[in-house]
């Protein structure tokens, strides 16, 4: 009884809380995950395999950051598509379909670059990029 | 598309899974752990497919990515002797200059994509209103005892839109994948395979039967 005659106020409390504390927004947001998180996923995985790439002087690992890097847009593809299967869009399917060739695609520089990896190794004995130089003047 | 409960949490440990591996998999000094470390990052992202309710793509990338890409990996990790990286003598990055500049480059970049992707989103929201229903069609799937009919439902309509809209592509993709075979069979010969080919110009050869005596028999055997 008593809590009903107080619940106009603490009607409003609450709702002034929500309206006003940026942290409870954050944490609602964080308890149900959408489009904008996995987009933020895949940004991150995209940054660390440019990072690789950029960085690191074995060429098989700078190979495997581009993996991370497709694979990051292979992300956003199957989020995009979820996002738009929910919203009732006609083509949702797109974005799997471009995810399989983009794995199609990854698979094949895969090979060939193991490939030219390989040979490179065969004629100059090593795996840093640095030194494979051959081009430079 | 918002996940709840359980998915929420899910969400959350196979994000943070794939983003440490992947950070381990640009750190890590040999590059046999760099291959393991991208293979757990690579089927953490297949679970947040599956999260995303693409089974079948989550499938092709555990098949294809772990089953054949990185067991191609770890194949040429093996063949090209990488002792010096193991042994902790030979720096594993660039120089420290080259590596500061990239990686304020991939700060910017990140600030950059993050900016870009929150804003997009808010337009994204004000265009359709949040809180959207499930769509119909998720809805009039027939659900069966064990669940999985959704599951089987999803490859059927991937492949049905896949030879649909995108017969095309997909005949592109397989000579693609053939050339790729070709490329790649015929870029890791070796010389003598190329000698004994009769695939080798003359001038070089001319060259190399000073230095290795052996391959002129070969030569003479192909003739």
């Amino acid at each position: 009884m008593m809590l009903n005659s107080f619940s106009p106020a603490l009607l409003l409390f609450f709702q002034e809380v929500v309206e006003t504390s940026r942290w409870e927004q954050m944490k609602i947001s964080a308890m149900n995950p959408d489009l904008s998180k996995f987009l933020v996923i895949g940004a991150l995985l995209f940054i660390i395999g440019v990072a690789g790439v950029l960085t690191r002087r074995n060429i098989i690992v700078i190979f495997m950051s581009i993996e991370l890097i497709l694979n990051a847009a292979n992300l956003n593809f199957i989020a995009f598509s979820r996002y738009l299967e929910v919203t009732g869009n006609v083509n949702a399917l797109a974005g799997q379909i471009f995810t399989v060739f983009v794995i199609v695609v990854a698979a094949a520089e895969a090979a060939i670059g193991l490939g030219i990896v390989i040979a490179l190794y065969r004629n100059k004995e090593t795996i840093w990029v640095d030194e494979i130089d051959l081009l430079k003047w | 598309m918002t996940l709840s409960g359980y998915e929420a949490l899910f969400f959350w440990i196979f994000a943070l899974a794939a983003i440490f591996a992947g950070l381990l998999t640009v750190m890590a000094r040999n590059a046999v752990h760099s291959a393991l470390f991208l293979i757990s990052s690579l089927v953490s992202v297949a679970a947040l497919f599956v999260l995303a309710r693409s089974e079948f793509i989550a499938g092709v990338q555990i098949l294809v990515y772990v089953g054949g890409v990185m067991v191609l990996f770890l194949f040429v990790i093996m063949l090209v002797n990488v002792g010096a990286e193991e042994r902790g003598t030979d720096e594993i990055f660039n120089k420290p200059r080259q590596v500061t500049a990239s990686l304020i480059f991939c700060l910017l970049l990140v600030g950059g994509l993050l900016y870009a992707s929150s804003e997009g989103y808010k337009g994204l929201q004000r265009l359709r209103p949040a809180a959207q229903p499930e769509s119909a069609r998720e809805r009039s799937l027939s659900v069966s005892g064990t669940g999985s009919s959704q599951i089987t439902r999803n490859t059927e309509r991937v492949g049905g839109s896949l030879f649909r809209y995108a017969s095309l592509p997909f005949e592109i993709a397989s000579v693609l994948l053939l050339v790729a075979i070709i490329g790649s069979v015929m870029l890791a010969r070796t010389l003598k395979q190329e000698v004994s080919a009769d695939d080798v110009d003359p001038e070089v050869l001319k060259d190399e039967i000073v230095r290795d005596p052996e391959l002129a028999k070969l030569e003479r055997r192909s003739e």
